[in-house]
């Protein structure tokens, strides 16, 4: 405030210490600062004569500046109220609003000062009192004098530049000069061409047709083997196909395949259909060991027996009350167990209740045609849902020939044929597999006077020889082990049905009669 | 009826083609897990044995089946000149019980597979359908939880299109058109002719993928 220095320094000073809040001479020295400005401002027009020039003076729009500098300095004074209003009623001041009016206020202030600065540099007077020595060069000084520190700064840089020639004549200085020009023109110019001739080569390449990629023979051929082993094996399956011996069931088959094909899926070989070997004993009627059973190499026994996993092994012996199951006197359901089982046995297949196991070996135990026959009856009957209460293997053998031919043809199978089979020997004999459940209880037979009309229905003698034997066993023997194994089934019902179906599919007599040649009148029975 | 070409790609490039496809159909494409399984009849069940496919996709959330059989193809002096191959098929859906039913029948399976990868269908000119898999095999039987592709490197891309005697032509043009789209990743032909890859498919699929890294498929 002493000293007019210029009107930057001045507003800079003068505004700067204004920018306080809370200080109640900020907004003093704001106003004096603005005041101190319209009087610089004052004595530059009343000292000099010549108008500054237009330019500068729209540049510097000192109205604006003005404007703003009263609006900011009014700012601050109605800030500077209301905390004078908030000590005398001693309420809390709210700090987020007054940190907010600060900011805007220096803000204000701010670009004030930068404003100013911008135009300083055109106008700054040098000498900082104007007495009558300086008031006749003021003019020329204010039109082309620069600021100290811009002075100072054109000074080092034409240090800089003139390094080392200061000392020499003019006109070197100037040559020189020229030739450092001529010099950076010349890099500038190489430097471009440099680009432009890489830029070409860049572009140019990536469209040409010279640069095509080639595979090398042996990659080449590498694609190739791979590419024929793919559409091969898409087009025709070669490579995919499982040899029937590695054609074993897994643990666990996959969800969508768990409910059709059941447990112990089938492998369907390219067998011809021989007989299927059960590899799991037969006396392991697990579930688990479902799958094993089946591993067969018939594959249309297999497929039979997924046709209708349940049908066969509706062989349930159920004869004593009305059976759930209807198929349970399916033609195919006593075909190849044609053990009776012992008690022992019996017990033991109660605790096996596996349909579609004892279905599929008995599948397997079938002699080829038989098989064929059983599948075509199987397929014609629906599958049986629930036969697990009947999946006691309760085949009662009733043709030794039929034993032993399934002892010749399944050298594993550990069916239990130790007994003699003959029709003296209803007695319940279980196969150990799972697969024996198809054969309906010698007391089935004699429970039925519909089972009579089975019999009738086939002309094999052996059969009825069988049949009458069958009934000759005392009953006794067999009932308390049919009901053991079979709560409460009936076997009325699935009689019936099975009936019903062996009619159906045995309509011609060469049919019934290629069954039951071989197979015993059990089997028959069930039809 | 329908058209069909196949091709072979590396299973690098697939990005760059599902990149290509997306902006080609202008649908999004649909996840494909089908295990299909080929059954085929023996031989005294009718004069040649026959062969069906059941294909079951396991991609729903109940799986649904579908029998396919699949019959010779159109034969003579046109269709030497087409570049697609015209067959016959017959396609139907069908319940759970197709493979008891065939097997009951008296088919035997004779090889399965497993085909992951995904398909676009869309319309353009006819109904196309273009599925890039992997062709997978099961060593155990039925196991697809455990399957190997068949060519690691190399996956299958298969554009189908059904078509009727009356207009095969026009969706034969409209498979040839669309294929040519494909041409800078890989080349179509007809199933049974090898074609091998392309060699600028690198390039190809580098240019794609660089302009294409941008968008979510």
């Amino acid at each position: 405030m002493a000293g007019i220095e210029g009107i930057a320094a001045v507003g800079g000073a003068g505004i700067g210490s204004g920018s306080g809040i809370g200080g109640g001479g900020g907004g003093v020295s704001v106003s004096e600062a603005s005041q101190q400005q319209q009087q610089q401002q004052g004595t530059s027009r009343v000292a000099v004569v010549e108008r500054l020039n237009p330019a500068v003076q729209q540049q510097l729009n000192l109205d604006s500046v003005r404007t703003r500098a009263i609006s900011l300095f009014k700012a601050i004074s109605r800030i500077l109220d209301d905390f004078d209003a908030i000590a005398r009623t001693n309420a809390v001041p709210k700090w987020q609003d007054i940190l907010g009016q600060f900011s805007m206020v220096n803000l204000e202030l701010f670009n004030i000062v930068e404003d100013i600065k911008k135009v300083s540099k055109a106008f700054v007077v040098h000498p900082k009192n104007v007495n009558a020595e300086n008031a006749a060069i003021l003019p020329v000084m204010l039109s082309s004098k620069l600021l100290p520190e811009m002075e100072m700064e054109d000074n080092s840089k034409r240090e800089q530049l003139l390094l080392g020639m200061q000392n020499l004549p003019l006109s070197l200085q100037i040559d020189k000069l020229k030739n450092r020009i001529d010099m950076i023109g010349a890099a500038c110019e190489s430097a471009e061409k440099v680009i432009a001739d890489t830029r070409k080569a860049y572009f140019g390449t990536r469209q040409g047709p010279t640069l095509l990629p080639t595979i090398d023979k042996v990659q080449a051929a590498k694609i190739q083997e791979q590419e024929n082993l793919l559409r091969h094996a898409v087009n025709h399956g070669e490579g995919l196909r499982i040899p029937v011996e590695q054609r074993q069931i897994t643990s666990s088959l996959p969800v969508h395949l768990v409910d059709i094909l059941g447990d112990g899926a089938q492998t369907f070989t390219d067998s011809s259909g021989m007989y299927m070997k059960s590899t799991p004993p037969l006396a392991s009627s697990n579930t688990s060991s479902q799958g094993a059973m089946l591993q067969a190499s018939g594959a249309p026994h297999m497929g039979r027996a997924a046709a209708s996993p349940s049908a066969a092994s509706s062989t349930s012996f159920d004869h004593t009350t009305t059976s759930p199951l209807p198929y349970a006197n399916s033609p195919r359901s006593g075909a190849s167990m044609m053990n009776t089982p012992s008690p022992q046995q019996q017990s033991h297949q109660q605790q096996q209740q596996q349909q579609q196991q004892q279905q599929r070996q008995k599948m397997m135990q079938l002699p080829q045609h038989q098989q064929q026959l059983l599948a075509q009856q199987q397929f014609r009957q629906s599958s049986l849902p629930g036969l697990g209460q009947n999946q006691q293997g309760q085949l009662h053998d009733l043709q030794g020939q039929s034993q032993q031919k399934f002892q010749a043809l399944h050298g594993q199978h550990q069916m239990q044929f130790s007994q003699p089979l003959g029709a003296q020997q209803f007695q319940g004999r279980q196969l150990t597999s799972g697969a024996i459940q198809h054969g309906l209880g010698q007391s089935q037979l004699n429970q039925g006077s519909q089972l009579n009309r089975h019999l009738n229905q086939f002309s094999n003698p052996a059969n009825t020889a069988l049949f009458s034997a069958a009934q000759n066993t005392p009953t006794t023997q067999m009932i308390p082990n049919m009901s053991a194994m079979m709560p409460s089934q009936p076997l009325m019902p699935r009689m019936q049905f099975g009936m019903s179906g062996g009619s159906r599919t045995l309509t011609s007599q060469n049919l019934s009669d290629q069954i039951f040649s071989s197979w015993n009148c059990k089997h028959a029975c069930q039809l | 009826m329908e058209c069909v070409v196949q091709g072979i790609i590396e299973t690098q490039h697939v990005e760059a083609l599902e990149i290509l496809l997306q902006g080609l159909c202008g649908v999004h494409r649909e996840r494909l897990r089908i295990h299909e399984l080929c059954l085929k009849s023996c031989p005294n069940l009718g004069l040649v044995s026959s062969e069906v496919r059941l294909l079951c996709d396991l991609e729903q959330s109940e799986p649904t089946w579908t029998v396919r059989q699949v019959g010779g193809a159109m034969r003579g002096a046109g269709a030497e000149q087409i570049s697609v191959l015209v067959r016959n098929t017959v396609e139907s859906k069908i319940s759970k019980d197709a493979l008891r039913l065939f097997y009951a029948l008296g088919y035997r399976l004779d090889h399965e597979l497993l085909r992951v990868g995904f398909a676009f269908h869309f319309q353009r000119g006819a109904q196309i359908t273009v599925t890039v898999s992997s062709i997978n095999k099961m060593l155990k039987l039925h196991s697809t939880d455990e399957a190997v592709p068949v060519t690691p490197g190399i996956q299958l891309v298969e554009v189908t299109a059904p078509a009727s005697s009356e207009n095969y032509s026009e969706v034969v043009a409209a498979v040839s058109s669309f294929c040519e789209y494909l041409a800078p990743l890989l080349h179509l032909s007809k199933p049974g002719i090898s074609t091998g890859v392309v060699p600028t498919a690198a390039a190809a699929a580098a240019s794609l993928m660089s302009d294409g890294g941008g968008a979510t498929l």
